[in-house]
């Protein structure tokens, strides 16, 4: 317990430090990364506690994001609703569209239930563009961030600290859901909601709650995002929104409580630093995924928390270095093979070759020709060398834990 | 010794970048990446371009303008982060192009930098997005629209396709259902009894969603209209028009963005005869031509759709630049604007400038049908779009919209 307490204020000390630590972009970066750990965490007190499997929570997050820009423009930042306290709108439209759908969602389960969801948000993509007034057409809705409470909020810095409150507030409040009696049930509904209904409880109320509160701060996780952009769009309603929550959750580990906020942040940060580097961050953002799902299906957090509770036999560091240096030389190869073949095949190639030949492309400082042998074997070399060596750990570490038994 | 000379050069570095100005940064921010990346990467390449011949012709008050590419994933939430990394990156011109939403996203958000930074205001040029509400409502004096829009695009397609005696007396308009599409629909019928026509019928459908366009085909065919006027783009224009052809509707075309790569080719014979009004048609005259092939040097392939119009508003740039270029250190933002407003350059199409009331640009419109007599064909087809008609700035231009209320500084 007290292991974890230092582990939570150490995190929290350093998100408090990093203003002073980080470049304007990249704060920037950080305040994308809260907005999206919160929503995903949202997200996974309904799909990973709760166990029913939402294809549609762009449509919470959305309207969170719209309320909190029409409340924006209606206060100006002043009176009952200033501008600290906007995400309160996010959050309550929320709680009521989530009671709504949620009521009619949770009346099935699995993948009726999905279906559900995915449906309501589809109508509600569908339905935006038509509503000028409220969703405001293809340019969108946009606000200004007021000064209140003695803060301009024009600065990068004071958005993250908004955004840092509000997040560690939200997420403090889903944590401490998880001790509660109410917590619990929650769980009860994911493993066997027969039983739970056999002892009495209203499993149908009990779901339609957890999808409102999980609607709710997902709604939070909207309007910070209107708060920090200043504006809504009804882009932020399509399924890409949905589907990018339900990635991040599942690569951080669904059933672990901070495991979604990790692979939200981790996957935010990704799309930030890779997407200026290559055109093709999001085929290695679909790469990761299905690997993770392949080999660490609990997640990345959560298969280092199985790791360190001592489940799969005790771990031995060697092994794991060597992993991980293979896993790393098998992915450099791959991606020089990718860059490279994207490269040859851009419009800045085809512009290149009007002089004639077949000239070099560069990358990571080297010049590769098209029909250099070099330019194909390394990366064929790389990928085998860095697969070869997982393998032969992996039998090696399965053979001496042959032994052992 | 390898620690002095590290130390001298990093001097030498230092006292270089002290004596010369800081070169003007300009930004692009656009979709590169994801489904949407094929218009934001011809972006990419019209800009290219188009840095690449000021800096050809030495750059800007000395130095090579830097430039520098942002993806902006997508949708408005990756633009906004891009543009706050793009300035404070350096950047003092932010370009981007190929959606009403990522331009409406930052057209404010540069609203909004410049507001709270005066004295290091930012410049938006937009080369492409064409929402209506860009140069009404929402147009601030740090925005400048270097595209046609629905109005420009639509009273040119509806006056020259009488005037060629290519419209029927019954229109029947047919419009994706969101801002673009409804701005057309409403031009259509605004349009109707200054050019001489009745609008039979109007529908506006799901945006890209649909498969089968035949029930919206039949019910043309029911109205008895003879012509189509459509601002819709993508598979929503390549679908209607082969479910007209499988229907053997007798009707002829009129549309926007039917010069999207990959529309003919795929539409083939079914496309010809249909009518577009754009701002550009390599076959016009020498000085198109030339252009059209000096493009094709140096990016591989002839200009279309969205590239001429994107390269004639760097020229625009260009030009502007130039007029600022005998003086030395930084440049303002506000400056560039007030010497684009200033500038009237001359296109291969035909004179282009910036109307000072609310940012748009003035530029000629060519009326063009889809031929096989056209001498640049697209797509590797025999087709080819054949210029028939040719309006200049002044004649296509369209009133600035009420709900304009610029506030220049000072």
């Amino acid at each position: 317990m007290l292991k974890k307490l230092v582990a939570v204020i150490a995190v929290l000390a350093l998100l408090l430090a990093l203003p002073a630590l980080l470049s304007e972009s990249m704060l920037n970066a950080s305040v994308q990364m809260l907005i999206a750990a919160l929503f995903a965490t949202a997200f996974a007190l309904l799909c990973g506690q709760a166990g029913m499997l939402s294809f549609g929570h762009a449509a919470y997050f959305g309207l969170g994001a719209f309320a909190t820009v029409h409340a924006m423009n209606a206060f100006g930042g002043d009176g009952l609703l200033p501008t600290p306290l906007m995400p309160l709108a996010g959050a309550a439209i929320g709680l009521i569209s989530g009671l709504g759908a949620g009521y009619f969602s949770t009346q099935r389960t699995g993948t009726y239930f999905a279906m559900i969801t995915l449906a309501l948000a589809e109508l509600l993509h569908a339905l935006a563009p038509h509503l000028k007034e409220v969703f405001g057409g293809e340019a969108g809705i946009s606000s200004f961030r007021m000064p209140a409470w003695g803060f301009e909020f024009g600065s990068t810095i004071e958005i993250y600290y908004l955004v840092l409150g509000w997040t560690v507030l939200c997420i403090a409040l889903l944590w401490g859901l998880t001790l509660t009696p109410f917590g619990r049930l929650v769980l009860g509904l994911r493993e066997n909601s027969h039983r739970l209904k056999f002892l009495g409880y209203n499993t149908h109320a009990l779901g339609t709650f957890v999808f409102a509160l999980s609607a709710a701060f997902a709604g939070v996780a909207g309007a910070l995002q209107a708060l920090n952009i200043e504006a809504a769009n009804y882009v932020v309603l399509e399924t890409q929104v949905s589907t990018a929550v339900l990635l991040n959750t599942f690569i951080g580990g669904a059933k672990v409580f901070f495991g979604p906020a990790i692979g939200a942040a981790a996957m935010t940060f990704f799309g930030h630093v890779t997407s200026d580097l290559t055109r093709s961050w999001l085929l290695y953002q679909g790469i990761i995924f299905m690997l993770v799902m392949m080999y660490l299906p609990r997640g990345i957090v959560g298969e280092i928390l199985a790791r360190f509770r001592g489940e799969g036999g005790a771990v031995n560091p060697v092994a794991v270095l060597a992993r991980f240096a293979g896993i790393l030389v098998a992915a450099a190869g791959f991606v020089m093979a990718i860059e490279l073949t994207q490269r040859f095949f851009s419009t800045d190639y085809k512009a290149a070759r009007q002089a004639g030949g077949w000239p070099a492309v560069e990358f990571a400082g080297h010049m590769w020709a098209p029909f250099a042998p070099l330019t194909w074997a390394l990366p064929i070399v790389l990928i085998a060398a860095g697969l070869g060596l997982v393998t032969f750990i992996n039998r090696r570490e399965a053979r001496r834990q042959e032994a052992q038994i | 010794m390898l620690k002095t000379a590290m130390c001298c050069s990093a001097l030498a570095i230092m006292c270089a970048g002290a004596a010369q100005a800081e070169p003007l940064q300009v930004a692009l921010v656009e979709t590169l990446s994801g489904s949407q990346a094929s218009t934001g990467l011809l972006y990419r390449t019209a800009a290219q371009y188009g840095i690449a011949k000021i800096n050809a012709a030495g750059g800007f008050r000395g130095e090579p303008i830097k430039f520098v590419e942002y993806d902006s994933q997508g949708g408005p939430v990756g633009a906004a982060d891009r543009v706050k990394a793009a300035i404070a990156d350096g950047a003092r011109v932010i370009l981007q192009g190929s959606s009403s939403s990522v331009a409406g996203q930052i057209s404010e958000d540069v609203r909004k930098y410049n507001l709270r930074n005066k004295g290091k205001e930012v410049l938006y040029l937009n080369l492409g997005g064409e929402a209506l509400e860009l140069t009404g409502e929402k147009c601030h004096f740090h925005v400048i629209r270097t595209s046609p829009n629905a109005a420009i695009r639509f009273q040119t397609l509806t006056k020259g396709m009488k005037e060629l005696g290519l419209m029927g007396d019954k229109v029947y308009s047919i419009n994706q259902n969101y801002s673009w599409g409804v701005d057309v629909q409403s031009i259509i019928k605004a349009n109707a009894e200054t050019v001489g026509y009745t609008v039979v019928g109007e529908t506006l459908h799901e945006v890209n969603k649909i498969q089968d366009f035949s029930p919206y085909v039949a019910q043309i065919q029911q109205s008895g209209a003879d012509t189509v006027l459509t601002g819709n783009w993508s598979n929503d224009l390549l679908l209607l028009m082969k479910a007209a052809a499988d229907a053997k509707l007798k009707v002829r075309f009129g549309t926007s963005f039917l010069d999207q790569p990959g529309n003919i080719g795929n539409a083939g014979s079914v496309a010809e005869g249909n009518v577009m009004s754009a701002p550009f048609n390599p076959e016009l005259n020498d000085a198109t031509k030339a252009f059209a092939e000096d493009y094709k040097a140096k990016t591989g392939h002839y200009p279309a759709y969205v590239e001429p119009y994107a390269v004639f508003g760097m020229d625009m740039f260009a030009a502007a630049l130039k007029s600022l270029d005998d003086a030395t250190g930084p440049v303002s933002a506000n400056e560039i604007v007030l010497a684009l407003e200033n500038t009237k350059i001359e296109t291969p199409v035909g004179s282009l400038s910036i109307r000072a009331e609310d940012h748009q640009a003035e530029m000629p419109m060519i009326i063009q049908e889809v031929s096989k007599e056209a001498a640049f064909k697209v797509d590797g087809t025999e087709y080819g779009f054949k210029p028939l008609k040719v309006y200049t700035g002044a004649d296509s231009a369209d009133p600035v919209q009420a709900t304009c209320k610029m506030k220049r500084p000072g």
